[in-house]
């Protein structure tokens, strides 16, 4: 972990007793953290429970992180035992072989969904996945391809530059362009 | 609002350079301010979408305020397990509690010694008088006088009376062994 790294600096501010910085690594990471709890956790309605479980592990374990690993890869290892203790105590066997934390990104866990009992949630959910992606293939070619390069290649922004052939201002001023017209059409429906 | 945001996603994509204070105020902000959290949680569900790193029933669900309330409980229950009497008081107290809790166990160990001593002392000086039949005592009778019979078994109290009686013969003993000794060159 770099110093210039958010995740850093967060916990570097929870260390220092700053309890509040914890709900960004909370609001950053928990929908990864579902993503990876699909993968143990088949229903829907202890997800939510699980991933709290989660947090407050990592909360209670941050005093004694260093730093030697990403944070991300700690959450994973993290989240993968406490899903396995899930498991244990409802009386199942965690399933024989694991997915690391560079497979889980890619991992889609919605096909692990048996027992959804939210047909509305999953209909509102389906409608905001849509609006994102729909939003993103109507973007202007080079505001597309920049918030294409750093989110799915999680290319910085001097290689974005140098694949565009533009200064790195104009990468950041993009990137920034795109979010915004994403979350115009995203922010009505989360508010509602 | 718009430097805000534009900084705001500059500050998730780690690409802010050589502004260390712009970084720690914008930091600042955003850890108080619950418009620009919002925003910086949109901003990461739009990459969770793009990367298919999301749960179709946990897109619209923010458990960071779920989590936040049961840290803030978990360091009230703490505070209240954690006593106001500070550390070297309750070690003093555990230290005088300790000393007494053994002294009364060498107390009540140096009780029913003395006890058994005594017991065996009054217990084992059968008077000759009051020997019962069928009992085996081994009658020994050393140089000097009389002493009482040897036995493990003293199924009877001994009397004042076979003590004292018992106390002369062996002030006798003693005072003949002290002239044998005058005696000697």
């Amino acid at each position: 972990m770099n110093e210039r790294d958010l995740d850093f600096q967060l916990i570097q501010r929870i260390q220092n007793g700053e309890q509040q910085a914890f709900t960004l690594l909370v609001k950053k990471y928990q929908n990864r953290v579902a993503n990876i709890l699909t993968r143990y956790v088949r229903n829907n309605g202890d997800i939510a429970d699980v991933a709290q479980e989660v947090f407050i592990k990592v909360f209670n374990s941050l005093p004694s992180f260093r730093g030697d690993s990403a944070f991300y890869t700690w959450l994973y290892r993290i989240t993968v035992n406490t899903a396995k203790n899930y498991l244990t105590s409802q009386g199942r066997r965690p399933p024989a072989s694991d997915i690391d934390a560079m497979e889980a990104d890619s991992y889609d866990g919605s096909d692990a969904l048996k027992e959804s009992d939210d047909p509305e949630g999953i209909l509102r959910s389906q409608e905001i996945k849509n609006v994102i992606l729909d939003t993103i293939k109507l973007l202007p070619v080079e505001l597309k391809s920049a918030i294409t390069l750093r989110e799915l290649e999680g290319m910085s922004y001097e290689e974005i530059a140098t694949i565009e052939d533009c200064p790195i201002g104009t990468v950041r001023s993009r990137i920034y362009r795109a979010r915004e017209a994403i979350d115009k059409q995203l922010k009505p429906l989360l508010e509602d | 609002m718009k430097d805000n945001n534009e900084q705001l996603s500059t500050l998730i994509d780690n690409e802010i350079i050589d502004h260390e204070v712009c970084e720690s105020q914008l930091l600042d902000e955003l850890i108080t301010n619950k418009r620009q959290q919002a925003q910086f949680s949109r901003y990461h569900l739009v990459g969770d979408v793009m990367r298919g790193e999301v749960v179709d029933q946990f897109i619209n669900i923010d458990i960071s305020q779920q989590v936040m309330a049961r840290i803030e409980k978990q360091a009230e229950s703490a505070q209240v397990v954690t006593p106001d009497t500070p550390v070297y008081a309750m070690k003093e107290s555990n230290n005088i509690v300790s000393f007494a809790k053994r002294f009364s166990q060498y107390a009540i160990a140096a009780s029913v010694a003395g006890i058994v001593v005594l017991t065996s002392i009054v217990t084992s000086q059968p008077g000759i008088e009051n020997n019962e039949p069928g009992i085996e005592v081994l009658n020994t009778v050393p140089f000097g006088g009389a002493v009482a019979p040897v036995s493990l078994q003293a199924s009877h109290m001994q009397s004042k009376q076979a003590i004292k009686e018992h106390n002369e013969r062996l002030d006798a003993l003693l005072k003949d062994h002290q002239l044998q000794l005058q005696t000697q060159p």
